[in-house]
């Protein structure tokens, strides 16, 4: 073997190669190593590479251009030409293949419809309260509270704590109080109307960004006896807002307030909703209990001052200064520790629950569960689109072959694929936006918003050319790869055979799409039921026939002649009237006293204070003892308790003993059952309940007799007409009352409802092409069963089976996951259904059958082929 | 009739080319004209010179036969056309006039 041959200079080489005219350079460049070659054999290395080097150097030609091209060019991907053929290719596609088009756009038109309608609620529901100028300064204050072993935490504050957080804490720039809002009857010249608003502080409007049409941030609230009201209330009562501002206008036929402010409609995307404001300095007036920072009730904002560069103030540091604040004003005591902490107020509407005394959860975890779901349904459209698009991928493997043929590369196949998905995703977004501008109305009907398509907004078309650019490269991606892998040569001598590895991808991708079917129905059988359940549990007290009338006006005065009246009129059995309502007792007090209480023992009581009758007309069971009765006088000082209160004092023979609340010294005169006056979410509390026939305000509790409602109401009307001429007649049903408690929970429930029908369905589109695919590639193999005496059962019960077995396998997938995730749901409710096996024996049940009709369907029309015909074209 | 002009390295190279028939490419070509005249030819000189004789059609060349000392490069092998072979003749054809031409006196003096 010889020696390997010297080589010439490198860099000779290179600038040859470099610089050499295109046109020759190959020979050139072969005939000069070749010369070399001897050169180097006869002449010697060092006189071959000079040579080498002469003629490199003389035959550049830094400035050729290639004069003709070696090769033919293959066209490029982007080529005009090109780009023509896919269209004509895919659209001939689209045509030719109908039903599966028609799958695949209807599909993903779904699946892109329903997370767009998701999407708008999240957005939505992110959006409310972003809107205050004020915003990163702005805080709620929440309070902790340490005590039983517990940690709680809640939004009731002191009524005076926000002027004083203002007063005393430096870095508070603005402060106030809010009111829960308390609806009242106004009257200016004819017009009477009930409107819902509150109480609020002077600096309200200079923290909150509610524009005024009149008046002044500064003046809305400033002195005792004025009102802000919202231009609806302005327009209602005066006609206009600037008409309006200056007047008087008379609240609850009691006082005459000077409307000093009105602003604008609050915008939905408020958490705030009032149509009135009165001042803090009223409210204090009214309210002596404020006084005593014991008791709590209002919420109070903060607005903290921004550093010298207007830079956010560090919250974290105020809230270690305002931690104690309240014991500048309430002695210590052993059992029960108050803290403030702050919460940024845009944060406030999402993340309103609170467990070990922090902020977690609210309805965050709706928006995020309904991401996920919106998530889930375009997967599962996604994945649709990918499993028919390989299956069919036999179709359109021919094509690949002959374009790899003539000269495609991969990109361009890849590019030309993802293409083809971009424009059905298209088609399918277009259908999608139409069908969420039909929709939009129902949907704003069940979540109680007011959404609508942004069209004119850039962000919005921006946002949907990312789901377009996302689900057409999903959609996409795998098929594309996948078709261009195909090897050219085995597609087109038709010895085209899958590896196990697409089919099982494909496999999994079913698993995967009925996984999520089945945990979407889980969840939504869960929700459901919990729902019935929590409309349909004994309450402890009968909430059909039972109607709510305000106390307000003149019937503050005359609920005696009331009770007197409507105690005559037919159809009404009893009549009573309590503080607040029976579904939201909210007052708590921890001033109740017994004998033997540890007197470091800190117990928060609910309590409310009732008329006579309180137990008839709500149907409560009484345990022990009796009701409050006219026939005793001392009642006025006696106490009704729950049987939760009971457990917490301890007394053994309850009835007759001492109790004090506040300094009312009185005893114990019975014992209710317990009963739910509170939501589902919440443990039964102990409660307090007294006797205070003389309360100004508050609701009159009417039962009624079973299918006498109406004319129960008629007589009502006429009596309020009569006592109370001045306000409107207004009453409300108990149960409806009750059933608001779980509004969120019921759109959730209808939402849920919707959206795992919508998945089932989606996922069963992808299934029937399926089959109809497999149906179609089997029909040589059916034939030939049939020719050899199998039966249609027999060839139906094949075709099914395998698709059955992929339900099975998701089933036993997903189940474990629901429960787990439905498991954590439930956990919010203290009062909760189980979660029973044959839930997911129902989901997995109703998911087999509607495969199976989905499948059988093609599987049947497949086994009723004459084999003659599938047959025959060979 | 315009006549292309032929110069007398191009004649030698189209000749050379005309003798190495088939295997007529840079190297032999190059090879063959070092060894017949003697003279040391640049490749360079000889390569620009096909070139030219290629643009004037008196050649025409197609790639072929890659092998493995020119480092897989194919080679350029060139043919002589009708055009080049009749360029050879005139220029012949005028020389041997020319010869003839001779006075037989000058002729001996040459020694032939």
């Amino acid at each position: 073997m010889k020696p390997t041959p010297p080589t010439p200079p490198r860099w000779a080489a290179r600038l040859l190669e470099r610089f050499g005219h295109p046109d020759t350079l190959e020979e050139v460049q072969g005939d000069l190593l070749e010369l070399y070659t001897g050169w180097a054999e006869t002449l010697g290395v060092r006189e071959a590479r000079r040579r080498y080097v002469l003629s490199a150097l003389k035959l550049l030609r830094p400035l050729a251009r290639p004069s003709r091209s070696s090769s033919q060019p293959s066209p490029s991907f982007m080529n005009p030409d090109m780009l023509l053929n896919y269209f004509k290719v895919s659209r001939r596609n689209l045509v030719r293949h109908k039903a599966f088009s028609f799958i695949n756009i209807l599909g993903l038109a779904l699946g892109m419809a329903a997370s767009l309608l998701i999407l708008l609620w999240v957005q939505d529901e992110r959006s409310v309260d972003g809107f205050h100028a004020n915003g990163p300064h702005l805080y709620q204050i929440y309070e902790r509270r340490y005590y039983d072993g517990k940690e709680e935490a809640n939004y009731f504050t002191q009524g005076l704590l926000a002027q004083e957080l203002k007063r005393v804490i430096p870095e508070v720039q603005y402060a106030s109080s809010l009111e829960w809002n308390m609806p009242a009857t106004f009257e200016a010249g004819e017009t009477i109307a009930r409107m819902d608003g509150s109480w609020a502080g002077e600096d309200f409007f200079r923290m909150f960004s509610y524009p005024l049409l009149e008046g002044t941030p500064e003046t809305a609230l400033g002195a005792p006896g004025g009102i802000a009201v919202s231009r609806k209330m302005a327009e209602q009562f005066f006609g206009s807002a600037d008409r309006a501002i200056g007047r008087i206008i008379r609240y609850e036929n009691r006082d005459n307030l000077k409307i000093t402010a009105v602003f604008e409609n609050l915008p939905a995307n408020s958490s705030q909703q009032f149509d009135f404001l009165r001042t803090w300095k009223d409210y204090v007036k009214e309210n002596k209990w404020v006084y005593n920072w014991g008791n709590t009730n209002p919420l109070a904002f903060v607005q903290l001052r921004p550093d010298r560069n207007g830079n956010p103030a560090d919250a974290a540091r105020v809230e270690a200064k305002i931690r104690d604040f309240i014991y500048r004003y309430l002695q210590r005591s052993e059992g029960l520790k108050i803290e403030l902490a702050l919460q940024p107020y845009s944060e406030k509407y999402l993340h309103s629950t609170f467990k070990a005394g922090k902020p977690d959860g609210g309805r965050i975890e709706y928006v995020r569960l309904f991401t996920l779901v919106a998530a889930f349904i375009l997967l599962i459209a996604c994945i649709n689109f990918m499993n028919l698009a390989t299956a069919r991928s036999t179709k359109r493997a021919k094509e690949v072959g002959v374009r790899k043929v003539v000269g495609a590369v991969r990109s361009a196949l890849v590019g030309q694929f993802v293409g083809e998905a971009l424009l059905l995703t298209f088609f399918s977004i277009g259908i999608a936006v139409a069908l969420v501008a039909l929709l939009l109305p129902a949907f704003n009907a069940v979540t109680g918003k007011q959404l609508a398509l942004p069209v004119d907004r850039p962000a919005f078309w921006a946002a949907m050319a990312g789901l377009l650019l996302l689900t057409g490269l999903v959609a996409g991606s795998y098929p594309a790869f996948f078709l261009s892998s195909l090897r050219p040569v085995r597609v087109l001598k038709g010895s085209l055979k899958f590896g196990q590895g697409a089919t099982v991808f494909r496999k999994g991708l079913v698993v995967f799409q009925f996984g999520l079917s089945i945990l979407l129905i889980v969840g939504t059988l869960v929700i459901h039921r919990q729902m019935e359940y929590v409309r349909s549990k004994n309450l402890g007290y009968d909430r059909e026939n039972l109607i709510y009338i305000p106390i307000e006006g003149e019937l503050t005065q005359k609920f005696a002649r009331f009770r007197e009246e409507a105690g005559h009129l037919p159809g009404i059995r009893s009549v009573s009237k309590m503080k607040e309502s029976p579904t939201g007792i909210g007052h708590h007090t921890g001033d109740i006293f017994w004998e033997g209480k540890d007197p470091n023992l800190i117990i928060s009581f609910a309590n409310t204070a009732v008329g006579y009758d309180f137990l008839k007309t709500m149907n409560l069971q009484l345990k022990e003892g009796r009701d409050f009765s006219r026939a005793f006088g001392t009642d006025s000082t006696s106490y009704l308790m729950n049987e939760s209160a009971l457990k917490k004092i301890g007394y053994k023979d309850p009835v007759g003993k001492p109790l004090t609340w506040g300094n009312r010294k009185g005893r114990i005169i019975g014992i209710v059952k317990d009963f739910h006056f509170t939501s589902m979410h919440q443990a039964i509390e102990p409660l307090v309940i007294r006797l205070n026939e003389e309360q100004s305000w508050g609701t009159i509790l009417v039962r009624t007799e079973a299918g006498k409602t109406r004319e129960a109401l008629a007589g009502l009307e006429k009596v309020c007409r009569e006592l109370n001429p001045k306000f409107p007649f207004n009453y409300r049903f108990s149960d409806l009352e009750y059933a608001r408690l779980y509004r969120s929970e019921e759109v959730v429930s209808r939402l849920a409802v919707g959206f795992a029908a919508l998945a089932i369905f989606i996922s069963c589109l992808g299934l029937f092409g399926l089959a109809a695919f497999t149906a179609e590639q089997r029909t040589k193999e059916i034939g030939v069963r049939k020719v050899l005496g199998a039966s249609v059962t027999h060839v139906v019960a094949m075709l099914s089976g395998d698709f059955l077995k992929l339900v099975g396998i998701s089933i036993v997938v997903a189940s474990p996951v629901a429960w787990w995730a439905m498991n954590r749901w439930l956990q919010d409710f203290a009062y909760k259904t189980g979660l029973d096996w044959w839930l997911f024996a129902l989901a997995g049940g109703a998911v087999a059958l509607i495969a199976l009709l989905t499948v059988s369907y093609q599987s049947i029309r497949a086994a009723l082929t004459n084999p003659v015909k599938s047959l025959r074209s060979e | 009739m315009k006549r292309a002009f032929l110069g007398e390295f191009e004649e030698v190279v189209l000749l050379t080319a005309a003798i190495l028939d088939e295997g007529a490419y840079g190297v032999p070509i190059t090879q063959e004209i070092e060894r017949k005249t003697g003279r040391a030819v640049g490749f360079s000189t000889v390569h620009t010179t096909l070139q030219r004789l290629e643009e004037k059609g008196f050649l025409k060349s197609e790639m072929g036969g890659a092998t493995a000392e020119r480092g897989g490069r194919r080679k350029r092998f060139f043919t002589v056309t009708a055009a080049g072979r009749k360029a050879l003749q005139e220029v012949r054809q005028v020389r041997t006039e020319l010869w003839n031409a001779l006075p037989p006196k000058t002729l001996q003096l040459m020694g032939s």
